[in-house]
């Protein structure tokens, strides 16, 4: 994957943001039917996928930069974006461990990681870091240790204590969240942080998720997708500044929903920390609006018929209602029908042009 | 990420500690142990040409830096071989592949205070967990039971402990007062148990009746599958039909004909391995289903349950 090396995009107006015919190809589609119910979509957090965005520990993209550049600019507007409850010490040095062992071995062109005993040595390319210090002592650091790495990653991470056969938000750094917020969940155990999901409790979906999540074992990472929609690619849709982008809801128009409307797909990857025994819980966020979406014969076509088709509740809890009709009207000329294949993967190896570029 | 190979290793000393109770600690071999937090066990594969095993210890100490890590194990004849393997044949440079890791005895962080009673070798998680409490600064004591002729051995392993955290008995915990002791915890106590089967009864039933809230009491079973009966399985999803032998279990045997079968504890505590039974009358000897389900028949954990028929079909 190409990273930028400069951060000349923007996630706030005037918005800035464009995705290379690679960053469309790679992807998530959350969609492997024309119809969508919840379900307990978890699977090995293996290195291969269906697309190249699934086939990395963590994800690093075209927009690596200008991403930790957003997160860096919301977090000295509101520092309470990042917590962690000081039983979560050693969370944070098992956070850090994965990082950078991951990120050094999957990306050396951009990372590097010397480890000498619990000598370490830290070099991020791409944000111009050069660290030396010693694993396991915070005093070497500039930043607390879980800080310091979940700064230099896309996307959110969640810390979890598991006790009393229930799993806890104790911790964690969330900027680039769908309507969720971290200073609110907080201490809470899994079925009060999903408390606002519809149906899907008395589906079971959440006992059985926990139960699940309980016996995860280190070295064996599991992975779902999750979607809503985002008007404008704007990242940080928290409730803390509800003020600021809830409005943007009611600005879609049958002119401007193909640049507005954004899929958000959240790649969740799950993994057992040995030193604690917590839970980290990432959270990769990814923006594509619709006139990129369009450009794959399969995902607008299914993107059409899932939105159709949605339950009304699905629609109401994820914020949908104030345009998922406008969305539903654009994509309809563009779905003749076909039978689609089974997946997320694409249907051609490059994208096509079926809109005219926008102004 | 090492998927199914595990962390190869040599032993590089074997301390015998009782006539029981060896010491072995691992070096890894090119490359580090994956960290550990206090209270889990590792899976071990160990063995020689006529015989292969995967048995899970505690793990009571490991370095940070991953080069080694140390369990103890006790020498059981009656059971399938693996610890009797260890004792009599494994010494200074016998490879051992660290296979998995997995916590499920670990503290509550966030417990005031943690009362730790063990007895014989169910000391080896709480050797783990108080040095971890006594790096942490948190409140805690342990009592240890054991037989007379044990007692120097488990204070030798207790030394570099503060003295007034630890408390080593060699009487039943009965006569030592140890139900007074409970009595008097504060209601934030948390209370950890580990041992043979009649020190966990004790323990279990002396808790409960003080009123100890069933949050706060957290117990390990540890538990050597031992053999039995052979049987034969049936997989109703392949129609494979395998053996089970006398000397070995059920997911043993499952393994040996190459079936990705599910497991992480190996010894009946955590339910990672349960499977539907279609056919057949388990015999359940784990600690995980309840008394009903383990009535109904429908569900087996393969780790250390075996079979009350000739046959056992398997939703697999």
């Amino acid at each position: 994957m190409t990273v930028q090396t400069s951060a000349r995009e923007s996630y706030r107006p005037p918005y800035q943001v464009t995705n290379s015919a690679e960053t469309i190809m790679r992807f998530p589609f959350p969609f492997p039917e024309d119809i969508y119910m919840y379900s307990m979509n978890v699977e090995p957090h293996i290195r291969s996928g269906p697309v190249a965005a699934m086939r990395n520990t963590f994800d690093i993209d075209e927009h690596y930069v200008a991403e930790c550049a957003e997160k860096a600019r919301i977090l000295q507007e509101d520092p309470k974006r990042c917590i962690v409850l000081p039983h979560m010490r050693e969370a944070e040095w098992d956070f850090v461990e994965l990082a950078m062992t991951t990120l050094s071995d999957q990306y050396p062109q951009h990372f590097s990681l010397r480890r000498e005993g619990l000598d370490w040595h830290w070099v991020n390319r791409l944000l111009g870091y050069e660290q030396s210090f010693v694993f396991g002592d915070a005093g070497t650091l500039p930043l607390p240790p879980f800080e310091y790495m979940a700064r230099q990653m896309q996307g959110d991470f969640t810390l979890h204590d598991q006790r009393e056969d229930d799993l806890w938000m104790d911790g964690g750094m969330v900027t680039a969240q769908a309507d969720w917020s971290l200073k609110f969940d907080l201490g809470m155990s899994f079925r009060q942080w999903h408390a606002p999901v519809p149906k899907a409790a008395e589906m079971g979906v959440f006992d059985r998720g926990l139960r699940f999540l309980l016996m995860l074992q280190h070295e064996k990472p599991v992975r779902r997708l999750n979607w809503t929609m985002t008007i404008n690619p704007r990242l940080d849709t928290s409730p803390e500044n509800f003020m600021v982008w809830g409005a943007d809801r009611a600005s879609v128009t049958p002119e401007n929903v193909a640049d507005k409307v954004h899929l958000r797909v959240e790649l969740q990857t799950l993994y057992r920390l040995p030193r604690s025994n917590a839970i980290l819980f990432s959270i990769r966020c990814y923006l594509m609006p619709v006139r990129d979406i369009m450009r794959v014969g399969k995902w607008r076509k299914r993107l059409h018929r899932v939105l159709r088709d949605l339950d009304p509740a699905l629609s109401s809890y994820k914020g949908l209602d104030l345009y998922r009709q406008t969305v539903v009207d654009f994509l309809a000329p563009y779905d003749d029908g076909a039978p689609l294949s089974n997946g997320i993967q694409p249907d051609a190896e490059q994208p096509e042009n079926v809109l005219a570029p926008a102004a | 990420m090492v998927e199914r190979s595990g962390y190869p290793a040599v032993i590089a000393s074997v301390d015998v500690l009782t006539p029981t109770l060896r010491k072995f600690v691992l070096v890894a071999q090119g490359g580090r142990f994956p960290a550990v937090s206090a209270g889990s066990h590792v899976v071990l594969g160990f063995g020689d040409e006529a015989r292969r095993y995967k048995n899970a210890y505690s793990v009571v100490s490991a370095t940070p830096d991953g080069r080694e890590l140390s369990v103890i194990v006790r020498r059981a004849p009656q059971s399938r071989g693996g610890s009797v393997f260890l004792h009599d044949k494994a010494q200074d440079g016998t490879p051992i592949t660290v296979l998995s890791s997995a916590n499920l005895f670990p503290v509550v962080k966030k417990a005031r205070r943690h009362l730790l009673l063990s007895a014989g070798v169910g000391i080896t998680p709480f050797l783990a967990h108080a040095r971890a409490l006594e790096t942490a600064g948190a409140d805690y004591t342990l009592h240890h039971f054991c037989r007379p002729e044990e007692k120097p051995a488990f204070e030798a392993l207790l030394a570099s402990l503060p003295p007034a955290r630890i408390f080593i008995h060699d009487r039943p915990p009965e006569d030592v007062g140890m139900k007074q002791r409970m009595a008097e915890e504060n209601i934030a106590t948390h209370l950890y148990f580990c041992g043979p089967e009649g020190f966990m009864n004790w323990v279990e039933q002396t808790a409960a009746q003080i009123g100890f809230a069933a949050a706060k009491v957290h117990s390990e079973h540890f538990f050597v599958p031992e053999g039995g009966q052979p049987f034969t399985v049936v997989l109703a999803g392949s129609g494979q039909t395998i053996e089970v032998a006398g000397d070995e279990t059920l997911l043993e045997a499952l393994e040996n004909a190459g079936v990705d079968a599910p497991c992480m504890c190996r010894g009946g505590a955590c339910g990672a391995c349960a499977l539907e039974v279609l056919d057949g009358v388990p015999e359940h000897r784990d600690h995980v289903l309840t008394e009903q389900e383990k009535t109904e028949g429908r569900t087996i954990l393969t780790c250390v349950s075996r079979a009350r028929t000739d046959t056992l079909t398997l939703n697999l």
